[in-house]
C-alpha cells in the first residue's frame, strides 16, 4: 500500500465521504463525536484535515458567508480520486485480514 | 429580544494577533459556530470556556502551523526575505548618510571612539582564551592547587607541596604522569666570566613529553634525566651563545656547572609558563634554588614556587582524585590552626582562571578583568545612546519618507529593518575608524598591563570575525531604539510632520546628557586628583634628605676601594654605603628576640655604614652612630616605632640593651627619628640599621659640585679601572623616588585617555543636540530679533537649558568621585594626602569650558544670523 492512512484519518475521510460535498469542520466534528462517542478538539481535527489535504486525499473550497459564523465563510471538503482509492485499498486490506482470521474472531464460543 | 451572546473578545483578539496574516477565516468560523451551538446546550460560562479551549487547540495545531508557514511564504508577505529590498535599504541608508554629513560624522566619530576600547577588550580576550591551547595533551593535564586556611585568611595557591608528587606516584593508580616544577632556577648565569640574566624552571624529565614544547636539538626523553643538565629555548640560546651551537656547552648556574643538552623551540606567547631555560630536577639534589634543604618530608606548609602537574587518562574521576588528595593530606597535617586542601585545575583554565597566589606565569582572573569590561561599556554605551538620541531628534527630517512608505503598505517590520541596517552601516564605518584608533593605542595598552609581554594583540582570523560580529551587534543594539521609534510612527502624523510624543523622549535625552557629562567629570577629576597626589607624594617629607644624592650600584666592587677612589673627587662631599635604596625597596622583616628568648619582634632592616645617617640627615634621638669599621657587627640602631612597640618612652633607657638575632647577640646603640623606609602605602613599622660590609650594594654619594655633567664624566673615568666591563649605573636619589611612584603615571594615562574618550563622546552628543535645537528655533530667533531681542539675550536663551544639564551633571558626579577617592582609593595608601577643593573645582572648570565651547560654537552663530535670511522663506 502506498500512502498510509491512520485510524483517525480514515474516520475523517469516511465522514467527509458520507456528507458528499457538504462536509465542513463543525459537521465533521459533530458527526465523529456522535458516532464514535469521543471528544475531539477542533485543532486536532483541522490538523488531520490539513495532513489529508497535503497527501492529496481531499480537496477544499470556500463557501458563502453565513450569519451564525460571524459572517465568515465555511471551508467545504470533498474526497479526491486518490482519497477514494486509498479508502478502497484500506478496506480490501481489512477484508482480507477478516477473511483470513474469520474463525478465530468469533465472539460467541 | 434577548441580547446576543458573543464569544469572548479577548480570545478572538489574541487568536487574530497570533495568526497575523495567515488564512484562518474558516477555522475561526468553525469555532464560532460551535460556540453558538454549545450555547443551546450549556451555560454561557461553560460555552465560553469551551471556546477558549478550542481556540487554544487551534493555536497549537498542525493546521495552524502550516497556514502560518504558507502565509509567510506568500509573495506579498512581510517576512519574506527580499534581496531587492535589502539592496534598497542600503541605497536609502547611504543617501541619507551622505545627505546629513554633519550628523554622520558626529555619529561615526562617537561610535568609533566608543568602540575602540571594546576592540582592545575583544582582541585581549580572544588572545587569552587561546592560552595553553597549543598543548597536544591540553585536555588531560591538570595542576594541583592548594587552598590554605590559617584562621586569619584563606588563600588559594597555584603551587603545591612537593611530597604530593611522591604520594600520587606511589599511592594512586591511574595517573599517567606526575611532573614537578620548581621556579627557583637562579636568575643569573655565569658564562665565561659574564653574568647574564636567565629565567627558567627545574623540571622533571617527563616535562617535555607531557607538555608540547618541541625540541630543535637534543633527545626528548633523555635531555633532562641526568643531574646538572639543562635545555635552552632558542631565545635563551641566542642570548647566551649568539648563533653558535650551544649543545654540550657548560653554563655556571646557582654555583654549579650545567651542561646544555638540548635546544627548544621558542614557546608561543600564549603559554602560561614562560621560560628561557629548563634544568633537570635531578640537579636540585634535594636542595632548592637558594641552597636551602628541600623538604621531601611531609611538610604541608612549605610549597612556595613548587608546582605539581598531572597528566591523567581521560577516564579519571577528577572528584575522586581530589577526595583522595584531601583525605591523605588531612592525615599528614597535624596542626590545629592550619588547614590545607587541594583542588585540580585544568591546564586550559589556568590563564583565565581564579586569582591565585604564587602564580607561575601570567594569569588573569576574571574578577579583575570585569572591571575592564565595565569601563569599556561605560564608554561604549553613551556613544550608542548618542546615536539614538541624534537619530530621534532628527526624525522630523525623515518623517515624510517614513509616512510615505507606510502608506504604500510598508510594514512596521520593514521600517524597523531599514533603520537597523542603516545603523549597522554606520557601525561598520565606525569600525574602520576605531580599528585605526585601536592600532594606535594597542602598544600603549600592552605596556600598561602587568604581564603585557605575554599578550599579543595582532590580528588573526578569529579576531577579525569577532570585530565584525561586534560591529553588527553594536549596530543592532544601537539602532534598536530609533528603529523602534520610527517603525511605530503614525503614518498620517508623519506625513503632516507632526511627531507625536517628542517631549517624553526629550527628558530621556536630557538625562542621557547628564549621565555622559557626569562620567566625563568623574574621569577628569580622577586625572586631576591623581596628578596632584603624585606631586604631593614625591614632595612628601619622608624624614630623610634626598637632594643631591647620587646612588651608584656597586656591582661587586669592593666598597672600601670604591670609597677610597671616589672620595678623591672634588665634586663628592660624602660617601656612604647601604644594602639597598631607602624609601623604595622593601626587605623581608627579621625576627628579633629578647635576650631572655621570651618574645619575638618583627623588625625591618637595612645595612649601612657610619656615614649613612649624616649623609641622609637622619636625626639621632639618643645613643651614638656606628663607629668606623664597626667590625663586631653586633650593634643596631633602631627607629622610634621600635621603642613604641616596646612601650618605652625615653629613648635613652633602651640603650645598651641586648637582643637575640639568629642566635647571636646584638646591642642597641642608638635611636633615630622615624622616617619612611618603604613606600607610602606601607605604615612605618619597627626598623633597625645594621653594619655589615658584605651587605653593601649601593654607594650614596653626596654631590657638592654644580657641574653635574663634569662630575659624571670624572666618575666614569674612575669607575673603569675598578670595574672593567661593568656599566656604571648611577641615579639621583630624587629621581629614583619619583620612578618608584611611577604607577601613578600608569593610572594617569588610563584615566586621562578614558576621560578624553568620555569628553569626546559627550561633547559630540551635546553638539548634535545643540545643532538640532538651534535649527528648529531659527525662525523663533528671527522673529524675536525682529521684535527687538538682543544677541546676548538670544545666546542666553539658547544656551541656558544645556548649561543647566552640565551643572546638574557636576552636582551628581563630584560627590561620587570625591567619595570614591576618599573612601576607596586613599584607604589603600597608609599615609594619605587629602584631596583639596581646588582640585575638584579645576576639573569642573575643565568640563564646563569644554561644554560651554561646544554650546556657544552653535548658539552664537544662530543668534547673530540676520533675521531676514531666516524669515524670508515663509
Amino acid at each position: 500500500m502506498k500512502g498510509f492512512i491512520g485510524e483517525f484519518e480514515e474516520l475523517v475521510l469516511l465522514t467527509i465521504a458520507s456528507y458528499g460535498d457538504q462536509a465542513y469542520g463543525v459537521v465533521i466534528k459533530e458527526d465523529i463525536e456522535k458516532r464514535a462517542d469521543r471528544r475531539i478538539s477542533i485543532g486536532a481535527l483541522h490538523s488531520t484535515i490539513t495532513r489529508l489535504e497535503e497527501k492529496g486525499y481531499i480537496k477544499s473550497w470556500l463557501g458563502e458567508p453565513t450569519e451564525e459564523r460571524g459572517g465568515r465563510r465555511k471551508r467545504f471538503f470533498e474526497l479526491t480520486q486518490s482519497g477514494k482509492v486509498g479508502l478502497h485499498q484500506m478496506k480490501s486490506l481489512r477484508d482480507d485480514l477478516w477473511k483470513a482470521s474469520g474463525a478465530n474472531l468469533e465472539l460467541a464460543k | 429580544m434577548k441580547k446576543e451572546i458573543k464569544p469572548p473578545a479577548l480570545a478572538d483578539c489574541l487568536f487574530k494577533k497570533y495568526c497575523k496574516n495567515a488564512q484562518i477565516e474558516d477555522l475561526h468560523g468553525d469555532v464560532e459556530e460551535l460556540f453558538h451551538k454549545n450555547l443551546k446546550t450549556m451555560s454561557t460560562r461553560k460555552a465560553k470556556l469551551h471556546y477558549w479551549i478550542q481556540i487554544i487547540s487551534l493555536v497549537f495545531s498542525y493546521a495552524m502551523k502550516r497556514r502560518k508557514q504558507n502565509a509567510s511564504n506568500h509573495p506579498f508577505a512581510s517576512s519574506s526575505f527580499n534581496p531587492g529590498m535589502i539592496k534598497n535599504y542600503f541605497l536609502i541608508a547611504s543617501r541619507s548618510l551622505v545627505k546629513h554629513k554633519f550628523f554622520t560624522v558626529i555619529n561615526v566619530v562617537g561610535l568609533a571612539v566608543g568602540m575602540s576600547i571594546c576592540l582592545l577588550l575583544i582582541a585581549f580576550f580572544s588572545f587569552i582564551s587561546t592560552y595553553d591551547e597549543f598543548h597536544v595533551n591540553k585536555d588531560s593535564i591538570y595542576r594541583v592547587l592548594s587552598i590554605t586556611d590559617d584562621k586569619t585568611e584563606t588563600k588559594a595557591w597555584s603551587s603545591a607541596p612537593l611530597f604530593l608528587a611522591q604520594l600520587l606516584k606511589d599511592g594512586y593508580s591511574g595517573i599517567d604522569e606526575v611532573v614537578r616544577i620548581s621556579a627557583m632556577l637562579g636568575t643569573e648565569v655565569e658564562l665565561e666570566n659574564r653574568k647574564l640574566p636567565l629565567s627558567g624552571f627545574y623540571v622533571d624529565p617527563n616535562f617535555l613529553q607531557v607538555f608540547t614544547f618541541p625540541l630543535l636539538k637534543g633527545h626528548k626523553e633523555r635531555a633532562l634525566v641526568r643531574a646538572n643538565t639543562l635545555v635552552l629555548t632558542a631565545r635563551g640560546s641566542k642570548k647566551l651563545f649568539g648563533d653558535a651551537d650551544p649543545m654540550g656547552r657548560i653554563i655556571k648556574l646557582a654555583g654549579s656547572d650545567f651542561e646544555v643538552t638540548g635546544v627548544l623551540e621558542n614557546h608561543p606567547k600564549n603559554s602560561h609558563m614562560q621560560f628561557e631555560a629548563l634544568a633537570s630536577y635531578e640537579s636540585l639534589g634535594g636542595r632548592d634554588g637558594s641552597g636551602a634543604e628541600l623538604s621531601y618530608k611531609e611538610n604541608v606548609r612549605e610549597f612556595r614556587n613548587q608546582y605539581v602537574y598531572l597528566q591523567l587518562p581521560p577516564t579519571t574521576d577528577i572528584s575522586q582524585l581530589q577526595r583522595y588528595l584531601n583525605e591523605d593530606v588531612a592525615r599528614v597535617n597535624d596542626s590545629n590552626d592550619f588547614s590545607i586542601s587541594f583542588e585540580l585545575q585544568r591546564l586550559t583554565s589556568i590563564a583565565t582562571g581564579r586569582s591565585l597566589s604564587n602564580a607561575i606565569g601570567p594569569e588573569w582572573d576574571l574578577a579583575s578583568l570585569s572591571g575592564f569590561i565595565v569601563i569599556a561599556l561605560l564608554i561604549l554605551i553613551p556613544a550608542s545612546f548618542n546615536y539614538g538620541n541624534i537619530s530621534i531628534a532628527q526624525a522630523l527630517k525623515r518623517m515624510k519618507e517614513i509616512g510615505l512608505r507606510k502608506m504604500m503598505g510598508g510594514l512596521q517590520r520593514q521600517i524597523f529593518m531599514q533603520f537597523i541596517i542603516e545603523t549597522i552601516i554606520i557601525c561598520f564605518v565606525a569600525l574602520g575608524l576605531s580599528f585605526y584608533i585601536f592600532t594606535i593605542i594597542r602598544q600603549e595598552f600592552l605596556s600598561m598591563l602587568v604581564s603585557g609581554d605575554a599578550i599579543s594583540l595582532e590580528l588573526d582570523l578569529p579576531v577579525v570575525l569577532y570585530f565584525i560580529l561586534f560591529a553588527t551587534v553594536v549596530g543592532v543594539a544601537t539602532g534598536f531604539v530609533p528603529a523602534y521609534y520610527f517603525s511605530r510612527l503614525n503614518p498620517i502624523a508623519a506625513m503632516k510632520k507632526t511627531p507625536g510624543k517628542s517631549n517624553s523622549t526629550f527628558s530621556f535625552r536630557k538625562s542621557l546628557t547628564v549621565f555622559q557629562f557626569a562620567l566625563s567629570i568623574g574621569f577628569i577629576t580622577s586625572v586631576v586628583v591623581i596628578m596632584s597626589q603624585y606631586k604631593k607624594t614625591i614632595n612628601y617629607d619622608f624624614g630623610f634628605q634626598r637632594e643631591n644624592i647620587l646612588d651608584v650600584q656597586l656591582q661587586d666592587i669592593d666598597p672600601n676601594l670604591f670609597r677610597n677612589e671616589f672620595s678623591k673627587l672634588a665634586g663628592v662631599a660624602e660617601i656612604s654605603m647601604s644594602s639597598h635604596i631607602m624609601g623604595i625597596e622593601g626587605t623581608a622583616p627579621e625576627h628579633l628576640k629578647y635576650a631572655d628568648g621570651s618574645d619575638s619582634l618583627e623588625v625591618f632592616q637595612m645595612f649601612i655604614d657610619d656615614h649613612y645617617l649624616s649623609n641622609l640627615n637622619l636625626e639621632l634621638l639618643a645613643g651614638r652612630n656606628f663607629a668606623r669599621n664597626d667590625v663586631s657587627e653586633k650593634n643596631i640602631i633602631v627607629n622610634e616605632t621600635f621603642l613604641e612597640k616596646n612601650n618605652i618612652e625615653n629613648p635613652a633607657s633602651l640603650l645598651g640593651k641586648t637582643f637575640m638575632l639568629h642566635d647571636r647577640e646584638v646591642e642597641l646603640i642608638g635611636v633615630v627619628k622615624n622616617f619612611h623606609y618603604a613606600q607610602l602605602d606601607e605604615p612605618i613599622e619597627s626598623f633597625m640599621f645594621r653594619y655589615d660590609e658584605r651587605q653593601w650594594r649601593v654607594a650614596n654619594l653626596k654631590i657638592a659640585s654644580t657641574d653635574i655633567r663634569g662630575t659624571f664624566t670624572d666618575m666614569e673615568e674612575l669607575w673603569k679601572p675598578l670595574a672593567g666591563e661593568k656599566k656604571f649605573t648611577a641615579h639621583f636619589f630624587e629621581e629614583e623616588i619619583e620612578d618608584a611612584y611611577s604607577h601613578y603615571f600608569v593610572l594617569l594615562k588610563i584615566c586621562g585617555f578614558l576621560g578624553f574618550l568620555a569628553i569626546t563622546i559627550s561633547c559630540l552628543g551635546l553638539l548634535g543636540m545643540v545643532v538640532l535645537t538651534v535649527e528648529s528655533k531659527m525662525k523663533e530667533i528671527g522673529i524675536r530679533k525682529v521684535m527687538g531681542a538682543s544677541v546676548s539675550g538670544m545666546i542666553m536663551m539658547l544656551s541656558k537649558d544645556f548649561m543647566k544639564l552640565i551643572v546638574i551633571a557636576s552636582c551628581i558626579a563630584l560627590p561620587l568621585t570625591y567619595l570614591f577617592f576618599d573612601k576607596v582609593y586613599l584607604r589603600s595608601q597608609h599615609y594619605k594626602i587629602p584631596i583639596s577643593a581646588a582640585e575638584i573645582l579645576l576639573s569642573v572648570a575643565i568640563i564646563l569650558s569644554f561644554g560651554l565651547a561646544t554650546i556657544l560654537s552653535q548658539t552664537v552663530r544662530a543668534a547673530q544670523a540676520n533675521p531676514v535670511d531666516t524669515l524670508r522663506n515663509d
